[in-house]
């Protein structure tokens, strides 16, 4: 039997390993079912690989929006911190007047101290004097 | 002093607020450049709209129309003018209504001002003309034409001048079309605003070159402010003229009205743009280039007097300390404080509706009396009373709340009076004449009715300050004048039929002061400080006078220095730059004046023998004989050495009889007159006769002895000796005619003139026995 043609696989059926009648080669069925095998983990992975290059697209995109954000901060900072010394300026002069000010007070207060701490002295002359001379 | 303000967080209006106006005390309008006219209440702190103006209306100033008007005072403003940069001025009533609007100037209208009655409106504009209008806003005339814009325009004080800018020179232009126009150079840089106080007559400007300067009404300069950081904006005199108010780049400046500066404020408002006073000048409100409107109030006010110091910490609250023992009291009242005053140990506080008088010996119990008019310009005080001045007239309290009386004259002016221009004492009030200056106004207190003979006191020049003194009896009341030459004159208040003598006792003299004590006069007089010991001694040995004062070398204060009282021994003084000063004097004179006024002379040469005092000798000499203290006097005399006068005392007290002695004493002090009266009064026709032969009176002498028909051979024959001794000749007509009936017989003279002195002596004895007879009766 096995020297002689099958007739059935010339007929083009097969008989499998369980026994069971076939159309397909054998070999070629399973080739068959591991390219099918491969193609589905190919798959797979170009999935994954999408989802993670998805993910690194939106991080980077974020990062992006980030450093925009920060870019722009930096940007008030610096303006504001212009303006500040601006304003410490203004403000400078502004307590620099009010000291001038305080100061000018400062001088008259010193000025009546002194005529007062001058009558004082004559006061107490004017009393010494006067127990003396009793 | 110094300023409280008070500002919004966020401003009411969108966009520069140009222009405020007060119309009573607690309520403020205020135009912006977002078109609304806004009311702020002060009492209830709300802010409403008034009115919404049309779009094509861009503000630029505002004024009430005034509320007096010819005395009868309304009791708030109705109308308003408001300015527009259209060239437009519009009359808005108190609600919002626009009344009239009138096309007034090609280009903005930047100034109106109401006169001080109402009667005319002036309105300045940027095509450089000034137009005057009449109440209802029918143009009267066109004042001024000029390249420049004007930028400010102000009333002088009897509204018979305006005041206006041109670029960098200010103008005084009277109304009066021949009158002379004054321009003068102002500042470095455009000038800005002006303003003009009616009460001391000095004017402010404010400019570009960031300075302010305060000037009299000549032109003169007075003060210039150090420059600011930025330009100022804007000037306002407080009603009262005592301080103004200066604006500028988030800036608010109280200042003295001699220029320096009380206070600064760094309020975050933009420009200020325009200030203005409330009627009391207790607060003022700026407009704000930022959209805000900024109001202040003024605390911090001192008051001096012994040993208290009293300090409005709040608007409605004082502290009183003594420094003594430190003691610290606390007064509380229900309104706003407005004035006080704090002299002879009382304090009167005006507030808006009352009048609270204090003891300084008991702060808890003070005496309230409710006050009719609002706002109290002036408080004057004496010993026993004092004197309240407000917009409608002068009364006169007691310090038990009495009212005593109100004097009133033809046109008073009371909202112009200031202390320069009112004097009280215990039983007079001096009130210089603002129609006249040169004449001064004399009250009795008491009864508010004009001093006796109705006549008041004139001065050949205007007068810029008066001062009575204090002490003493009433009869002797002298009042002090300086005039515009700053020379110090001193007379009589009250006075018997002739005319006063007014007696110069000082030259540039710029402040004086009465003592409250004695009547002793401080004074500066030419950068010296002067003490007057006994001024009065002008009219009893005028020669005197140098040697009665007491000088302290002025060099210890700085420029232009202003006594502000003069209380015991201390003097005490405000400078040019605002620093107080005190001076004292010995305390001498006061108790000399003590002693004199209670004929102690004894101890009185005590106290000159104690001094060693060269001016107290003189004083107590002048006082002597004022009281015809002949021993005395004689003895102080001596101590001066005043030789001829100590002889003549001598004189004085061995005459034979009272009315001759009398008569040499007038006769001492100058007062010929009176002293020949006396003597012819009493019947002595030769002594009178005899005083001005010695006076070399001839005509005089003759005219004597012919209308008594006695003694005509006397004077002829003193006559011909007086000629031979001189080697001239007789010219004289009528001594010619009297000489060729009459025998002139030296003998014979003598021999009556014996006879003379011992009937005078006769008759004076009689009348000592007589008078004596009769206290005994």
């Amino acid at each position: 039997m096995a020297m002689a043609k099958d007739p059935l696989s010339e007929a083009g059926f097969y008989f499998d390993e369980l026994n069971k009648l076939r159309v397909l080669e054998p070999e070629v069925s399973q080739k068959t079912s591991e390219l099918k095998e491969e193609c589905k983990d190919f798959v797979d992975k170009i999935s994954q690989f999408q989802k993670i290059v998805g993910g690194l697209i939106e991080l980077v995109d974020e990062l992006a929006k980030e450093a925009e954000t920060e870019k722009m901060k930096a940007i008030g900072a610096r303006n504001l911190l212009k303006s500040v010394a601006k304003q410490r300026e203004a403000q400078q002069q502004q307590l620099q007047a009010l000291i001038s000010e305080k100061k000018m007070q400062l001088e008259r207060y010193r000025i009546e101290y002194e005529a007062l701490s001058k009558v004082e002295s004559e006061q107490n002359e004017f009393i010494d004097q006067f127990i003396l001379q009793k | 002093m110094r300023l409280k303000t008070w500002l919004l967080k966020e401003p009411k209006h969108e966009d520069i607020v140009s222009c405020v106006g007060w119309t009573t005390a607690d309520e403020l309008y205020s135009c912006s450049e977002d078109h609304q006219i806004l009311k702020w209440n002060l009492l209830t702190s709300e802010t409403s709209l008034v009115v919404k103006l049309p779009e094509d209306i861009y503000p630029i100033d505002l004024h009430w129309f005034p509320k007096t008007v010819g005395g009868k005072k309304q009791t708030q403003a109705e109308v308003f003018v408001l300015t527009s940069s259209d060239g437009k001025f519009h009359l808005i009533s108190k609600v919002g209504r626009i009344e009239k609007s009138v096309e007034a100037h090609s280009g903005a209208v930047l100034a109106a001002r109401w006169n001080c009655d109402g009667t005319a409106l002036i309105t300045a504009g940027e095509d450089g003309q000034i137009k005057i209008w009449s109440k209802s806003g029918m143009l009267r005339s066109t004042l001024i034409s000029q390249g420049s814009p004007v930028y400010s325009v102000a009333w002088g004080p009897d509204s018979d001048r305006i005041l206006y800018t041109s670029g960098r020179q200010l103008i005084i232009k009277p109304l009066q079309p021949s009158a002379k126009v004054m321009q003068w150079k102002a500042h470095d840089g455009i000038i800005l605003k002006v303003d003009w106080n009616s009460v001391n007559d000095l004017i402010l400007s404010g400019g570009e070159d960031c300075k302010y300067k305060v000037w009299d009404s000549f032109g003169r300069l007075l003060y210039s402010s150090s420059p600011h950081d930025y330009p100022v904006t804007s000037v306002s005199w407080s009603p009262d003229g005592e301080v103004f108010a200066v604006g500028s780049f988030n800036t608010l400046r109280l200042c003295d009205k001699t220029g320096w500066s009380y206070a600064l404020e760094k309020p975050n408002t933009g420009s200020v743009f325009t200030i203005a006073w409330s009627a009391d000048g207790t607060q003022l409100a700026g407009a704000c280039g930022n959209g805000h409107v900024i109001f202040a109030h003024v605390v911090e006010q001192r008051w001096e007097w012994k040993n208290f110091v009293i300090t409005l910490t709040k608007r409605r609250t004082m502290q009183v300390r003594n420094v003594t023992n430190d003691a610290v009291d606390i007064l509380e009242f229900r309104d706003r404080v407005i004035k006080a005053s704090l002299a002879f140990g009382h304090l009167v506080v005006a507030t808006s509706l009352q009048c609270y008088v204090y003891n300084t010996k008991n702060w808890n119990t003070p005496l309230i009396f409710e006050l009719k008019e609002g706002t109290v310009s002036l408080i004057q005080q004496a010993e026993k009373h004092f004197l309240l001045v407000d917009g409608a007239g002068l009364y006169l309290f007691s310090y038990e709340g009495q009212l005593i009386s109100s004097p009133k004259f033809p046109g008073m002016r009371a909202d112009v009076l200031n202390s320069q221009g009112v004097s009280l004492s215990n039983d007079t009030i001096a009130v210089r004449d603002k129609r006249d200056e040169k004449v001064i106004l004399l009250f009795d207190a008491l009864t508010g009715k004009v001093l006796s003979d109705g006549k008041p006191l004139t001065h050949k020049m205007e007068v810029v300050d008066i001062a009575l003194d204090q002490c003493g009896p009433s009869t002797e009341r002298k009042i002090a004048l300086v005039d515009k030459n700053h020379d110090l004159y001193i007379t009589s208040v009250r006075h018997l039929g002739r005319e006063a003598k007014i007696c110069k006792i000082g030259s540039m003299v710029h402040s004086v002061a009465w003592n409250d004590a004695a009547n002793i006069l401080c004074g500066i007089q030419d950068n010296q400080f002067t003490v007057w010991c006994y001024p009065s001694v002008v009219f009893t040995d005028k020669e005197l006078l140098p040697k009665t004062l007491y000088i302290k070398d002025g060099s210890e204060f700085s420029r232009s220095p202003h006594i502000l009282s003069f209380v015991g021994t201390i003097a005490t003084l405000r400078q040019g730059d605002g620093s107080l000063v005190y001076s004292s004097i010995p305390p001498y004179a006061g108790v000399l004046h003590e002693y004199s006024s209670s004929t102690r002379w004894e101890e009185a040469l005590r106290l000159c023998r104690f001094a060693k005092d060269q001016s107290l000798w003189a004083c107590l000499a002048a006082m002597s004989m004022t009281h015809r203290e002949l021993t005395t006097a004689e003895m102080a005399y001596a101590a001066i050495g005043e030789l001829p006068r100590v002889q003549y005392i001598k004189i004085i007290k061995e005459q034979p009889s009272k009315e001759s002695s009398l008569a040499h004493m007038l006769l001492f002090s100058g007062q010929v007159q009176e002293a020949e009266a006396t003597l012819l009064q009493a019947g002595l026709i030769y002594r009178a006769i005899q005083v001005n032969i010695n006076l070399f009176n001839w005509e005089r002498a003759l005219d004597l002895a012919v209308k008594h028909k006695t003694h005509v051979d006397t004077v002829l024959a003193y006559r011909e000796k007086f000629l031979k001794k001189f080697g001239r000749k007789e010219t004289n007509q009528r001594f010619l005619q009297y000489a060729e009936g009459v025998e002139v017989d030296w003998t014979k003279i003598q021999a009556k003139l014996e006879m003379e002195m011992s009937k005078e002596r006769e008759k004076a004895a009689n009348a000592s026995v007589r008078s004596s007879v009769s206290v005994r009766r």
